[in-house]
């Protein structure tokens, strides 16, 4: 089963990783966030060596993101705006994917990724074509 | 067809038995696989003008050990050492039935995590291409190719022996090699849709594997259970998907579209091992889905037999799936409330409740209980936690009362 992690987050100035740049994340020791690069560092370790991690990514600024839109005039006109997308505080900040065997795994791997400022979503992939019975 | 389709046949049939050889003979997994695909590549150049040689895999098993050979003697002269001699001989046939099975084995090392068993085996014991296994697991190329050398280095660090292991220790490990392969079915299973983008089919890969597992082990009952199965759930492939994509359930099947063939193989696998050793879980999985399979249609299905073969199941490998069958068997013996009984303590099961097929039985069964409202409000649960398309979309008509 593939799941995805997004990170939604807040960091002012945008940048990475982003509890380095939230305004809770700020408030914490250097010590504090030492022991968290490593022990996400022995995360992404253990899940390389299972197999279980696929693919990440880290996301620029939402302001450097082009919105389009699709409006029925003219018989479907596209309308491009630029970012970012939503109003929010919260923006999505990067993603992992990752391949689990259940949803408990999945489950246990992204608690890990909960940080100081920002939530963290663990979403199932849509997949194949099920069972008959 | 290209000239490498033309060969992958032969290539395809032998890749296991060349790797194996060198495996037996020198170890190292790694620097094996690459002197085996130098070996492939040269019968590439070479077959087409000089004919196919008469026995390909020794022809390839010399040429690999060649390769491996000068590899490592040029290694040594890098590194200012002499050769040791007794190294450097080509591997002396072997029991082909031996080396089959340990490189089953080695690939399925309890050491290695399930998806990199899984990888392992498709790569070295079923001759896939690194890329091929990437896209019939939806995986980018880079993840698989990292996910198969850091498995290779794990076995390489733990120093594993390339053998077939003491006779008390193998019933745990071949159980490991039929996870691993009914693993590799049921993700072929589920993923036939977008077939023009997944060239491999992952069920008749692991169908075919399997068949190699029973041959090596043809008294292990279980094994023969688990290639039944596989037979038993394949047949039924022609009938599970409508032409619009959506999704047909058993009881709804085409039964003429059944692949008869294949169920006549898969219930003579599981009658003549059922009464031979020990019963197992894969051999009453088998063995209830051939009860499905014979039914003329799905009102004359035996529900009694499948309820006491699920109640075996129950016994033998408890658990809140096994328990979840039993209720829709249950149901069609004793009537929907019996079967609700069963449900719905699963309804707050910690491996169940995220799941949409819970909801889905229970949807089912107060529909015919006649619970019309709570039914379509199971319904829709289930269709919220479905993560299939196709199931998402039969369980959203059912919630909106179509059928």
């Amino acid at each position: 089963m593939k799941y995805v992690i997004l990170i939604h987050s807040n960091p002012q100035p945008w940048g990475h990783p982003t509890d380095r740049f939230t305004e809770e994340g700020r408030a914490q020791s250097e010590e504090f966030h030492a022991a968290s690069a490593q022990q996400f560092d022995a995360l992404m370790e253990e899940i390389n060596a299972s197999g279980e991690f696929v693919t990440a990514m880290a996301l620029a600024d939402p302001a450097s993101s082009t919105l389009y839109g699709w409006s029925p005039a003219n018989g479907g006109e596209h309308l491009r705006t630029d970012g970012p997308y939503a109003e929010t505080k919260e923006q999505l900040a990067g993603f992992f994917m990752i391949d689990c065997a259940t949803r408990e795994r999945a489950e246990e791997i992204a608690e890990h990724f909960a940080q100081p400022g920002g939530t963290v979503e663990l979403r199932p992939a849509m997949w194949g074509d099920g069972d008959d019975q | 067809m290209t000239t490498s389709d033309a060969y992958e046949d032969v290539w395809r049939a032998a890749w296991p038995h060349v790797l194996a050889a060198l495996l037996r003979r020198y170890g190292d997994f790694e620097a094996c696989e690459d002197a085996v695909q130098e070996a492939l590549l040269a019968a590439a150049r070479q077959w087409p003008d000089e004919g196919t040689p008469d026995d390909p895999k020794a022809w390839l098993v010399r040429v690999a050990s060649r390769r491996l050979i000068d590899a490592r003697r040029s290694e040594r002269a890098r590194a200012g050492r002499e050769d040791t001699v007794a190294e450097l001989v080509e591997p002396g046939p072997a029991s082909e039935r031996d080396d089959s099975l340990a490189l089953l084995l080695l690939c399925c090392h309890p050491a290695l995590s399930r998806p990199s068993q899984v990888a392992l085996t498709l790569r070295a014991v079923g001759g896939l291409s690194t890329d091929r296994i990437a896209r019939a697991f939806l995986v980018p190329e880079p993840t698989m190719a990292q996910r198969i050398s850091r498995a290779k280095a794990r076995l390489r660090e733990l120093d594993a022996p390339f053998a077939v292991p003491p006779p008390a220790e193998l019933p745990a490990r071949v159980a490991a090699v039929a996870h691993v392969l009914y693993l590799v079915f049921t993700e072929g299973h589920t993923a036939t849709v977008g077939a023009g983008l997944v060239d491999v089919s992952l069920a008749d890969e692991a169908i075919r594997l399997a068949r190699r597992l029973h041959e090596l082990l043809p008294s292990d009952p279980e094994v023969a259970g688990l290639l039944a199965l596989m037979l038993l759930t394949d047949a039924r492939r022609p009938a599970r998907l409508a032409d619009d994509g959506s999704l047909v359930p058993l009881a709804d099947q085409d039964r003429s579209q059944w692949d008869r063939a294949l169920v006549a193989e898969g219930v003579a696998l599981v009658e003549a091992a059922l009464p031979t050793g020990p019963v197992g879980p894969y051999q009453l999985q088998a063995a209830i889905a051939a009860v499905h399979d014979e039914a003329p249609s799905a009102a004359e299905t035996d529900w009694v037999q499948i309820e006491v073969l699920y109640g075996m199941l129950a016994d033998l490998a408890p658990g809140p799936v096994v328990t979840l069958n039993h209720a829709v068997a249950v149901a069609e013996t004793r009537g929907p409330q019996a079967g609700l009984a069963m449900v719905e303590p699963l309804l707050d099961d910690p491996a169940l409740r995220r799941t949409h097929r819970v909801h889905a039985v229970h949807a089912h069964l107060l529909e015919r209980a006649g619970r019309v409202d709570e039914a379509r409000a199971a319904y829709t649960r289930a269709a919220r936690l479905a993560t299939s398309v196709p199931e998402q979309r039969y369980l959203s008509a059912r919630a909106a009362g179509e059928t």
